[in-house]
């Protein structure tokens, strides 16, 4: 193996079916239907994806999504304004655990 | 009759779009002739990175007297013929241009201009608005994203300015205001990609130019970049050619063969060869069954039913939405 992580590995995502037809099918009826229009518009659920595989750090998203976002309009100063919405938000996720240590500082200490 | 050049070039692959016709009925067949296309020249004050015509400022290509009237005389004797389109490179740096426009308008013709915008700045241009708007031509004007941006990446440095000022000038004397002067503008992706949904992106457009800039238009057109010449180029240079064709045929949608502008449109070259689309013009896939395939001395009438010649490029213009000239096609 190579690398971890390759470009070329996405088209193969489909190969996950082989060992587990069944979880694999359930998956892709839940995963399909939940990023068609409703509501939220294609491009609204796509800069979702998009934020979503920023924030979870997988490379494989982050691609395809880039891909999707650019086939749905948006561009790098549009993807640049999620990824930073994203990132602050991760941000703001880290610093909002430290209310647990304000709170267990409060009980056990003087 | 004057002559015709003949050339001799390799034919381009074909396979990958003639598999999926022939599960679609197997060819395509042009309907009559409603749309003339003439290509007055490669000459272009712009060298975008996707253009399929490789214009720009160095090209020499200018279409000669003899064919601009032979296409002018060709459109008189087919009022069933109903349209004009004129493009380029940039037309309107073509001599007779105004001429052309004049004669067709004079003969009751809907004319399009496909304009780049800024070539109202270029010298001798600065009254352009007005004559289109005198004409009352339908412009289609090139901008491919509200963003400037992604517009500069691909149509070079400052042409995002230049056009939203050119955009101003045409609305000022009454363009795309609703008003009977048709202006549509025209997006490519910038880049290796698909368009977006035509309307999705209209609507963008419309606010953000509106807003920013206070511009108004009609329509919106998207239309897929074609994997040939300028374009073709950058995604050897980037190793995009193979992935951008899967991109092209797994979109490929059966939906937009009625549609496809191939089927009601001839294209003329500046020497005044014929062909099915300004693409094959591009490519020298010469309109099969007519010897020789020029416009000289033409009844376009006799372009009914030909057999359309495709490869594997066509793909571009039955790839998700569709493309063609007008836009998106479902």
């Amino acid at each position: 193996m190579a690398a971890y992580f390759d470009d070329k590995d996405l088209a193969h995502f489909g190969d996950l079916k082989d060992h587990a037809p069944e979880l694999w099918e359930r998956f892709m009826q839940y995963y399909g239907p939940a990023f068609e229009p409703g509501l939220l518009s294609k491009r609204e659920k796509v800069l979702i994806g998009f934020a979503v595989a920023q924030a979870s750090q997988c490379p494989y998203c982050v691609d395809s999504y880039t891909q999707q976002a650019l086939e749905q309009g948006l561009t790098m100063k549009h993807l640049a304004e999620a990824m930073h919405a994203a990132a602050s938000l991760k941000a703001g996720i880290t610093l909002a655990h430290g209310l647990v240590a304000h709170n267990v500082d409060k009980k056990v200490s003087m | 009759m004057t002559a015709v050049p003949l050339r001799v070039l390799e034919a381009p692959p074909r396979a990958r779009f003639d598999a999926h016709l022939a599960r679609h009925g197997g060819e395509l067949r042009a309907e009559r002739v409603t749309t003339l296309q003439i290509n007055v020249g490669k000459k272009c004050n712009q060298a975008c990175r996707h253009c399929h015509v490789d214009a720009g400022p160095l090209r020499t290509e200018v279409m000669p007297d003899a064919v601009v009237d032979a296409c002018l005389a060709a459109l008189a004797r087919a009022p069933e013929c109903d349209t004009l389109d004129v493009t380029g490179g940039a037309p309107e740096l073509h001599p007779r241009f105004r001429e052309i426009v004049r004669r067709a308008r004079a003969l009751g013709r809907r004319t399009i201009v496909r304009h780049n915008l800024t070539v109202q700045q270029e010298p001798g241009q600065q009254d352009l608005p007005e004559f289109l708007a005198a004409q009352q031509c339908e412009v289609v004007a090139s901008l491919p994203h509200y963003t400037e941006d992604a517009t500069d990446r691909q149509r070079g440095r400052g042409v995002y300015d230049k056009s939203v000022a050119a955009l101003v000038r045409l609305n000022a004397v009454g363009y795309g205001g609703g008003h009977g002067l048709v202006l549509n503008l025209v997006s490519n992706p910038v880049g290796a990609f698909l368009p977006p949904r035509q309307q999705d992106l209209e609507r963008d457009m419309r606010l953000y130019l509106g807003e920013r800039h206070g511009i108004v238009f009609d329509r919106l057109f998207t239309i897929t970049n074609m994997p040939i010449a300028r374009f073709a180029d950058w995604l050897d240079q980037h190793d995009r050619r193979a992935e951008y064709m899967e991109r092209l045929e797994s979109a490929f949608n059966s939906a937009t063969l009625p549609g496809l502008m191939c089927r009601s449109l001839v294209s003329v070259s500046w020497d005044g060869r014929l062909f099915d689309c300004d693409f094959n013009q591009m490519l020298e896939l010469s309109i099969e069954g007519e010897e020789p395939a020029s416009i000289f001395g033409l009844d376009l009438r006799r372009l009914a039913g030909r057999r359309v010649r495709t490869a594997d490029h066509c793909l571009g213009c039955t790839a998700g939405a569709g493309s063609s000239c007008g836009g998106a096609l479902t």
